[in-house]
């Protein structure tokens, strides 16, 4: 049984949960206390000391609804000859044996004995499945069902022809499941590699490029970055002279001078995070990349604390709230469409909104305030308004532009990317996750 | 953990029993999460939507172990000083204020100054002992002689720090006090940590946890919940009154109503002295389930047909 549970335990792992040797430890004491005998209270057992989120807890119920599921032979092999012959029986194979007597369970628990001894684990592609099944259905004696039916068919009697027949019937039944039950331990056991092969492709790919499909596993691996990054760069504390007085502890500092409160203690602790302003084109020349830029702007509006988000198109509006209030998909969504929010999708109009910024927001730049420009500079040769963005340029701590083309179209056609280039500290062609993460260390970093 | 209390939770059936007479109506997964963490001595983690009944949880097992439960509220900045100890400083120094004059006593016979250092060191820390020890939640938690249930409630309140600072004490439980020595358990307390997923907590804490995920009741659970802990209810209005719960569950509201909001409904609506349910009725007490005014309005459109489903459904 040991197996079994480091078994479950590995397909668990291969299907996303992290568990550590501890737990599995902890896995085992659990079924000793509990026993096997009944499925329920064995489950929730297993699921109290493995799963430990909402998510994982998914996982798990559907890893061990897989895992444990032992309706292999789920069709009847059929009849069988009611009388058969001692000295036949003796002369066929246990695998026969098994299909004439028409034992499931023995076939059921040889197959997953077989497994056990080629390392079924071990399967990590498709590809693989057709080794498998051969090498499965090889260890438990095909060859030998073979020759037994064809054995039986020379025997040339009523009841032995009958038989072989079966037998015939009982291989390919022996097949499908085979098949089956390998495809099940695939599903099981591979998707932890096909997963991490993803997400490397996944990473490097255009984010004009990605589908809806994988915006779940984006966003995941674009939480994690943020987390990770935001982690790293956001505990810095220092304790500064102004703020309350701390009593207790200018207290126990002056013990040692007879309790004359000369050695005095503030409480006042400041915290370092980084303060940015980001501004989001959402027009349909960056549409696709938008999706994820904003998908980039929930994450970091979701671990930093001082984050004012804006999104413009021919004007523009601030959001923040609109991450605040509503989970992931709902709010990019809303923001895509730009219903009720007071946006209007019509011409790019980097103009327009550099102007609205300074009318409104503009008090918002202080000296430690990272900007945050996203967009593609094209402003359908309207009036830049470099200007503003120059005085933001000179009020904020940084300015930042990332921008969704490569390098060498800036500056082509309508795009403005020239005269918006000496006011930015950073200009970065940003279409990759790779991109976002580099500027992202940058951005969280406070000496760069 | 006491073995005394072997006895309780000898089996699954037992606790889930034992937590019923004390009013706590729990499935088999929560009665087995609990079995496990008596067995196994680990916290359990207890996650889920907001009035589930996750605090109840640990003042339930209290009430069935009789110890006393003490409780950490979590709070952004909460820090060891508040949770774990603190010296009592304005005792520290009183008493150095009073024992001045015994200090010449003291130093009585001893030549020069390192002799008389030699001679106070002989008094130990005295000034950073036990007796100036004022201890918080966790430390009490770990000096109680019988055993405690420590509930830290809210975990996902408090900083990354504070959690970090826990593991000590979640997987040993014991405390390291850099004056004094390494304080141990002298009963290991039941622990629960209570988080509403407000962030996700770290690997670590998880790691030392059995982690229980309690979402809302399904019908069934509900009404013999309110049948528990509201027992003047009729058996009719008990039906009217959780159907109309559930399907209340479904709307696009912000705050669904829990089992808390139901059980206070429930309380309401027998002071009132209703015996059934009626569209009037309702909209009178709405506000006691619902707690924001535009959730309010989105029930109040659905709200004819979600009580003629609820009346239709008791008269089955």
């Amino acid at each position: 049984m040991e197996q079994i549970l480091k078994d479950f335990i590995s397909a668990l792992r291969s299907s996303g949960a992290r568990i550590s040797i501890p737990e599995t430890i902890d896995a085992m004491n659990t079924v000793k206390l509990t026993g096997y005998h009944n499925r329920e209270v064995f489950k929730d057992s297993l699921s109290a000391v493995l799963a430990k989120s909402f998510h994982e807890k998914e996982i798990f119920e559907e890893c061990f609804y897989r895992f444990f599921s032992f309706d292999t032979f789920s069709e009847n092999i059929g009849d069988y000859p009611e009388s058969l012959a001692p000295e036949v029986m003796e002369e066929i194979s246990p695998l026969s044996q098994m299909i004439l007597s028409g034992d499931l369970g023995g076939l059921a628990s040889s197959i997953r004995e077989a497994a056990r001894e080629v390392h079924i684990t071990g399967i990590q592609f498709f590809t693989q499945k057709g080794l498998y099944i051969h090498r499965i259905l090889r260890h438990m004696g095909l060859d030998k069902l073979k020759l037994d039916v064809k054995y039986l068919f020379q025997q040339d009697t009523f009841s032995s022809k009958q038989m072989a027949e079966k037998l015939e019937k009982g291989k390919d039944y022996l097949f499908e499941n085979v098949k089956d039950f390998v495809e099940q331990q695939f599903a099981l056991f591979s998707p932890s590699v096909t997963e991490n092969l993803l997400e490397d492709y996944l990473k490097s790919i255009k984010l004009s490029n990605l589908e809806q499909r994988d915006f779940h596993r984006m966003h995941s691996i674009i939480q994690k970055m943020v987390k990770r990054l935001n982690d790293l760069h956001s505990r810095r504390r220092k304790t500064s002279k102004r703020g309350q007085l701390d009593f207790r502890k200018t207290l126990r500092n002056n013990i040692s001078y007879q309790g004359l409160l000369f050695d005095i203690q503030w409480k006042k602790k400041k915290i370092d995070r980084p303060d940015i302003i980001a501004i989001c084109d959402v027009s349909r020349s960056v549409e696709t990349v938008a999706r994820f830029l904003l998908l980039f702007l929930y994450s970091l509006n979701k671990s930093l604390a001082r984050i004012r988000t804006f999104i413009f198109c021919s004007n523009l509006i601030e959001v923040s709230h609109i991450f605040d209030e509503y989970p992931v998909e709902e709010a990019l969504v809303k923001l895509q469409s730009g219903m009720g929010l007071g946006i209007i999708l019509g011409r790019t109009d980097y103009g327009q909104a550099f102007r609205d910024f300074e009318e409104s927001w503009f008090h918002l730049i202080t000296k430690k305030t990272t900007i945050l420009v996203l967009g593609d500079a094209r402003n359908n040769y309207g009036d830049s308004q470099a200007g503003i963005l120059k005085s933001m340029h000179e009020r904020g701590k940084r300015l930042i532009w990332l921008n969704s083309e490569p390098r060498s179209f800036w500056g082509i056609g309508d795009s403005e990317m020239k005269k918006y280039l000496p006011c930015c500290h950073l200009a970065r062609e940003c279409n990759t996750v790779h991109h976002l993460e580099r500027v992202v260390d940058s951005l969280l970093s406070l000496e760069s | 953990m006491n073995s005394r209390h072997d006895k309780k939770f000898a089996s699954i059936e037992n606790v889930q029993q034992g937590f019923k007479d004390a009013e706590y109506i729990c499935n088999k997964k929560i009665a087995t999460t609990v079995y496990l963490a008596y067995h196994l001595e680990k916290p359990i983690l207890v996650e889920g939507p907001a009035g589930v009944g996750k605090t109840e949880l640990a003042k339930t097992a209290a009430a069935f172990l009789g110890v006393s439960l003490i409780r950490l509220q979590c709070y952004e900045g909460l820090d060891e000083s508040k949770a774990l100890y603190e010296w009592k400083y304005g005792k520290q120094l009183l008493y150095t204020q009073m024992l001045k004059d015994k200090l010449n006593d003291v130093l009585k016979g001893a030549k020069g100054l390192s002799a008389s250092i030699d001679k106070l060191h002989e008094y130990n820390d005295i000034f950073f002992s036990r007796s100036f020890l004022e201890p918080r939640p966790l430390l009490k938690a770990l000096q109680q002689k019988d055993g405690a249930v420590l509930l830290i409630d809210e975990i996902d309140k408090s900083d990354n720090e504070f959690e970090a600072f826990l593991l000590e004490i979640l997987s040993d439980f014991q405390v390291s006090i850099p004056e004094i020595d390494t304080i141990h358990a002298e009963t290991k307390p039941f622990v629960f940590l209570t988080s509403n997923n407000t962030r996700e907590l770290s690997e670590a804490l998880k790691r030392r946890c059995l982690h229980l995920y309690i979402p809302l009741p399904d019908p069934k659970l509900e009404r013999e919940i309110i049948r528990i802990r509201v027992p003047g209810i009729s058996g009719k209005l008990r039906i009217q009154l959780v159907s109309f719960i559930q399907q209340m569950r479904e709307l696009d509201i912000k705050k669904i109503p829990s089992i808390s909001e139901t059980i206070d409904w429930a309380r309401v609506l027998l002071l009132l002295h209703a015996d059934k349910l009626s569209t009037d009725l309702i909209s009178e007490t709405l506000h006691i389930i619902l707690k924001f005014e535009g959730d309010i309005k989105v029930a109040e459109e659905h709200l004819y047909e979600m009580t003629r489903r609820a009346i239709k459904e008791a008269a089955i």
